[in-house]
């Protein structure tokens, strides 16, 4: 007689798919029998969970109507509190991939690369909103102080706007940069951004500029070469207390 | 100048004075510090004063200010003043705060600070 | 006495997890040391460890310079809607501000070494930032930092 039912109702819920079918194939048996309390509940849990996932809520929502209206027996009080538990359970999964997602944005957003020796390169990319940018800024320069970079490179090609906030935020994490000891170029500004920037008045003077990447590889691969051949002329110079030690180090052709 | 009197154990490298900052800066210990310093530089004909704040973890407007007094003083006994160890967290306060260190040469770490106390 | 400044003066201490004294220049490392105490609690990045302690060490210092007597109060508040937070109360019943708007404006003032950066500083480290002051009667400075969601 229950099989019967379930076969009946199986047919008439017109399942999707094979999967689908296979779940009701689970769950009706055990609301069909009439049984009640947490035994029922346990068996039937999965495959609701299984059908909430595969149909979602209102067309899951739909075919229950449908299996209630058939099964006279059916444990209405007892599947009430399980399904928004479910329900609950679902969400609470959302938000974890919602999050997951936002963590890996906010990496993903925030690439730093060495493209030569003590070189950073920035590629900032979309708006400069306040916390994600608060991010960047703060891991960039925990990788200034860590890897000794001498030179870092922003480029700001993928951002589409600066406006005052953002161009005020730039400001200081160039400061906060040079603060660390590290030189700063800056490229990939727009004409248009170019044109924003002096009429709002920010000024980006105290960074040097470059048209593009090569230009900005090749301004800090001469600050590096610049900073080496004086270190090498230190070497020489130490032990004179007086300016014109350095020429003695030139004259001995370093 | 006698050990005892010192209130910041400094370390000469050649003509440079390293001066580690390990203490909290308050009224009484940066006059001591800059007495010191200024005694350090004239008895030792020093060129230049390596601040290095590695150890420091907060620096606010009146440390600020004070260091920038510091450094003023060296100039004016002809020494230039180098500062290095700035730690992140604190490079990015001072810059958000619009504080900015003035009469110093800013240098990554050590050897790269010995390279700012001679170059031209 | 200024309604705003009134209700400021009036939240109890009891309320706060740390309340510190500022009378002598020690206070001021102490009021620090708890700031970044609390704020590592709730989990914040070292930078904004950094910031709040930063914060606190110059509304100390304000105090301790210029309107003692005074404290310093800090909260955790750790449910609140935007995420956790750090709640900072610097109350003293110093001389008070005449202009509240001119010392917040990143203008110099007279007396350039005190409140100048301080205040506008302070309100540039912190996401929120109240003032109520009353010459003769004292000062309150309310700030809040949450914790970032990055």
């Amino acid at each position: 007689m229950d099989n019967n039912l379930v076969e009946m109702l199986v047919e008439e819920l017109e399942a999707g798919s094979k999967h689908e079918e296979k779940l009701w194939r689970e769950l009706l048996p055990g609301v069909v029998s009439g049984a009640a309390g947490n035994n029922l509940c346990e068996t039937i849990r999965e495959p609701l969970f299984g059908l909430l996932h595969e149909l979602g809520e209102t067309a899951l929502g739909r075919k229950l109507k449908l299996v209630i209206e058939r099964t006279p027996t059916f444990p209405v009080a007892e599947l009430l509190p399980l399904i928004l538990d479910l329900c609950g359970e679902l969400r609470h999964d959302s938000e974890q991939a919602v999050r997951e997602l936002e963590r890996m944005l906010s990496e993903l957003a925030t690439p730093i690369i060495r493209i030569w020796t003590e070189v950073l390169l920035v590629p900032l990319i979309g708006g400069l909103d306040s916390d994600r940018a608060q991010g960047m800024a703060e891991k960039l320069l925990d990788r200034v102080s860590a890897t000794r970079a001498k030179v870092v490179v922003v480029d700001v090609t993928g951002v589409p706007t600066i406006d005052t906030a953002a161009g005020g935020f730039l400001i200081e994490t160039f400061s906060a940069v040079k603060l660390l000891g590290a030189e700063v170029i800056l490229t990939g500004l727009k004409p248009e951004i170019a044109h924003t920037l002096v009429k709002l008045g920010i000024d980006f003077r105290m960074v040097a500029i470059a048209r593009d990447l090569e230009d900005a590889l090749r301004q800090a691969i001469a600050m590096i070469e610049e900073d080496r051949s004086r270190q090498r002329k230190i070497v020489w110079a130490r032990g004179s207390n007086f300016p014109g030690e350095c020429e003695g180090g030139e004259r001995d052709g370093i | 100048m006698a050990f005892k009197e010192r209130v910041v154990p400094t370390i000469r490298i050649g003509d440079s004075l390293l001066v580690p900052i390990q203490i909290d800066l308050d009224d009484k210990t940066v006059e001591q510090l800059q007495t010191q310093l200024l005694a350090e530089i004239q008895e030792h004909r020093v060129r230049a004063v390596i601040l290095d704040v590695r150890m420091v973890e907060v620096i606010d407007s009146y440390i600020s200010y004070t260091l920038t007094e510091t450094a003023a003083m060296a100039h004016l006994m002809g020494c230039r003043t180098v500062i290095c160890g700035i730690q992140p967290p604190v490079a990015l306060t001072l810059a958000q705060m619009g504080i900015e260190l003035q009469g110093f040469l800013v240098a990554r770490d050590l050897e790269h600070a010995m390279g700012l106390v001679y170059s031209p | 006495m200024d309604g705003k400044l009134r209700e400021l003066l009036d939240i109890p201490e009891n309320d706060f997890d740390v309340v510190v004294r500022i009378s002598r220049e020690e206070d001021i490392a102490i009021a620090r040391q708890m700031a970044k105490q609390l704020a590592q609690e709730l989990g914040f990045s070292l930078a904004d460890v950094t910031k709040v302690a930063t914060a606190v060490s110059e509304l100390a210092r304000n105090i301790y310079r210029y309107a003692q007597p005074g404290k310093i109060m800090i909260r955790k508040r750790p449910e609140e809607s935007g995420g956790p937070a750090i709640q900072v109360v610097a109350a003293d019943r110093g001389p008070g501000i005449e202009s509240v708007e001119r010392v917040l404006t990143k203008g110099y003032t007279t007396h350039e070494r005190s409140l100048g950066i301080g205040l506008s500083g302070i309100r540039r480290l912190m996401d929120f930032c109240e003032i109520a002051s009353e010459v003769g009667t004292g000062t309150v400075v309310r700030v809040e930092k949450r914790r970032r969601k990055f």
